[in-house]
């Protein structure tokens, strides 16, 4: 219906073949449709009412019209009942000033039931009909033909010229008239009643098809937007026209809201592969350049030691950084935290780690104090909550001032797990900071490639802490110190 | 001849460094991130420059427009590692000259850079000669009139570079700026001790004289030999 109406989707061809497809195998249903439905439909049933209210209001008023009708001509046949002259002293109806219509009956009794006059199209009545009853209307059929009559007990004073003010003669009249016309007149307002409203019916229903494709024209504008969207072009602005619609608005604003998450989210993975290939590829260049310089002339058996030893040296590397790539990858795969995955308690985690950097620690003449004393369960995996924690502790001993001291501590707050490292050392500077969880990132070049970083150690330390629906923050000033907070879900141990 | 390495993974740049030390004779500057090595080209000491991507503080993409936006002509080779968000396409229309993808060969690095050097003085050929003098600056070799001449590197650098601008003056100040790196001490009177050596080598050979002294503007080698200054 929507695209019967507008022709719409025209800009985009390749969206309406697939919609048209689709439409092939699915019986869909629409809301343009739906809704001239459902108001024809209540327009119907409104019409149906009122015609009928209409109709029966029509029918009274003709049918009291009727009844004046009855009751004029009553009188007049009355009026016409005069002193018959006869010896036997009655009265009759004197016909020569009546002027009835010819289908028109009657007939006008004496209260001895005696027929004073009579139309001559008619038999009469049973008596019952005429004589002990009041005035009133009743329905006759005369001839297969519907009638409706007046009964009107009078009085006519005949003579009234005469001494004594006449001789009032009670008469009964009995007149009837059919009713076909009545009935005609009724048809033929319904008939004009009904052609109305159908046709109210056939505007209301283009008018609404014409609205209601104009008013969805958003819609359309919005999904021609929405169906611009790809891998490689995100940019999606939902049409003014969609935002001026209260009901289209929300839907506009999230997709836009979703479509910008879903670029970030795709831009960062699509920089971290570039970025992984640049760090791997740059690593096999060292590994190669290292060699080939080796190879360039001949060396004294201790200049080719010492490069083999550079060489070594250059893979460790790789092998840590493909380790640690690895690890990365590991934990973004991994589930959310799983009912079956088996809590670690965080702070023997921080004693064992203490112990193993312990000689490098002294090597850099750095003292390291463990505020850990009851065992805290987190629900991470052993080996990365080892691997966060030696990740911190790492960071803190190599950006440390010689003699002074790295805490590590871990308590309970509420229901949580706090986790600090802090240091007094060089620090983080302001510029830096925002950007110390970002993938392949570092601080400062010439610092941390000599200290041999990869760039990945916060970050791994950030996607652990994540995937255990924990946060972690660093603050830091330059040349005091810098305090990495981490907060973990604390659990029972299983 | 002099060049400037911009590559932050430190290893790297160290080993081509060496390289081009050691294979190449040329003078080496390395820098960390893309601002000191904008900062460094600037200077426009370098005949070629040796430009990684991806780098702290500013890419190696920003690095080569803001030197071309400057009007710098040096030859810059890119190294990327595919993946990066500009194609090779853009980076050749953005003014880079050539470039090479990690892991490359240290040879192949030499052998381009050295084309790129040689190209952006307008010579084609590694072998040059102008009059009876000949240098061959693969093999590092120096024929006079047909006859080998031994030089030291330093003498071989000052006559390699004098050789790829035959009929400029150069001076002293850029044969400094161009023949030693950063680590070096700058004196004049070292440049001036080698070119007399130099012309001692090459004129011991010869009746003519091969290098001529312009007093306080530098030295220009002879080309035309019938009419000797």
């Amino acid at each position: 219906m929507i695209r019967d109406a507008g022709g719409g989707y025209a800009s985009s061809p390749g969206s309406a073949n697939v919609l048209s497809g689709r439409q092939g195998r699915l019986k869909k249903s629409s809301i343009t449709r739906r809704l001239i439905g459902t108001v024809l439909l209540v327009e119907i049933a409104a019409a149906i009412c009122v015609s009928g209210a209409v109709l029966a209001f029509e029918r009274r008023a003709h049918f009291r019209t009727f009844d004046i009708m009855l009751r004029g001509r009553a009188d007049s046949i009355l009026g016409a009942v005069q002193d018959a002259g006869d010896p036997g002293d009655n009265v009759m109806v004197d016909k020569t000033e009546l002027n009835l219509p010819p289908d028109d009956v009657y007939e006008v009794r004496d209260p001895s039931g005696r027929i004073v006059g009579r139309s001559p199209n008619w038999d009469g009545p049973p008596d019952a009909l005429i004589l002990p009853h009041e005035d009133g209307i009743l329905s006759l059929r005369l001839g297969g033909k519907p009638y409706r009559a007046i009964r009107l007990h009078g009085v006519r004073v005949v003579d009234p010229g005469d001494k004594g003010g006449g001789v009032p003669r009670p008469v009964t009249v009995l007149y009837g008239a059919p009713t076909i016309n009545v009935w005609r007149a009724v048809n033929a307002a319904a008939e004009f009643y009904a052609a109305v409203n159908v046709l109210l019916l056939l505007i209301t229903g283009t008018v609404m098809a014409w609205l209601l494709s104009r008013s969805l024209e958003p819609l359309r504008v919005l999904a021609a937007e929405a169906s611009g969207v790809s891998v490689n072009s995100w940019s999606f602005h939902p049409p003014e026209s969609a935002l001026a619609l209260k009901e289209l608005e929300p839907l506009a604003v999230a997709l836009e809201s979703v479509m910008q998450r879903l670029e970030r989210s795709f831009m960062q993975q699509r920089r971290f592969v570039g970025d992984a290939a640049h760090e791997l590829k740059t690593g096999v260049a060292v590994v190669k350049s290292s060699l080939q310089l080796l190879a360039m002339k001949p060396r004294t058996p201790e200049e080719y030691q010492a490069g083999l030893e550079r060489c070594e040296a250059d893979c460790a590397r790789m092998e840590e950084m493909v380790y640690e790539m690895l690890t990365l990858a590991r934990i973004d795969a991994a589930e959310r935290p799983a009912a079956t995955l088996v809590p670690s308690d965080i702070a023997g985690c921080i004693r064992q780690v203490a112990d193993q950097f312990s000689t490098m620690a002294s090597l850099r003449q750095v003292n390291i104090v463990v505020l850990a004393a009851e065992a805290l369960h987190v629900l991470i995996r052993a080996q990365e909550c080892q691997l966060l924690v030696s990740n911190l502790v790492l960071n803190a001993i190599q950006h440390s001032y010689a003699q002074s001291q790295v805490t590590v501590s871990a308590v309970s707050e509420g229901d949580e797990v706090v986790l600090k490292v802090e240091d007094r050392g060089e620090g983080i500077s302001a510029a830096v900071l925002p950007h110390v969880f970002e993938r392949f990132f570092r601080g400062d070049a010439s610092r941390d490639r000599s200290t041999g970083g990869t760039g990945l150690g916060l970050a791994i330390c950030k996607a652990i802490v994540d995937q255990a629906g924990g946060s972690i923050e660093v603050q830091s000033n330059n040349d005091v110190g810098t305090i990495v907070t981490v907060r973990l879900p604390l659990v029972d141990p299983a | 001849m002099r060049v400037l390495i911009v590559e932050d993974e430190k290893r790297l740049s160290d080993n081509i460094a060496g390289a081009l030390r050691d294979g190449a004779g040329f003078a080496v500057d390395c820098a960390a991130d893309g601002e000191v090595g904008s900062y460094l080209a600037s200077g426009r000491f370098y005949d070629a420059v040796i430009l990684d991507l991806m780098l702290p503080k500013l890419s190696g993409f920003a690095v080569l427009k803001k030197m071309r936006a400057e009007g710098d002509l040096t030859p810059v080779m890119i190294l990327t590692a595919q993946g990066e968000t500009h194609t090779v396409i853009e980076l050749l229309n953005a003014g880079a000259d050539d470039y090479l993808s990690k892991p490359f060969d240290l040879g192949e690095l030499i052998a381009r850079t050295k084309a790129l050097i040689r190209r952006g003085k307008g010579a084609a050929h590694p072998k040059l000669a102008v009059a009876d003098l000949e240098v061959n600056t693969l093999e590092q070799t120096v024929h006079r009139a047909g006859r080998l001449v031994d030089l030291s590197p330093m003498e071989y650098r000052i006559l390699e570079y004098l050789i790829h601008r035959p009929r400029v003056t150069v001076s002293k100040r850029e044969l400094l700026e161009h023949l030693y790196d950063y680590n070096w001490e700058h004196h004049s009177n070292v440049i001036e001790a080698h070119v007399s050596n130099l012309r001692k080598k090459l004129d011991a050979a010869s009746e003519q004289p091969s290098i001529a002294t312009l007093r306080g503007r530098g030295y220009r080698l002879i080309v035309d030999r019938d009419t000797p200054e």
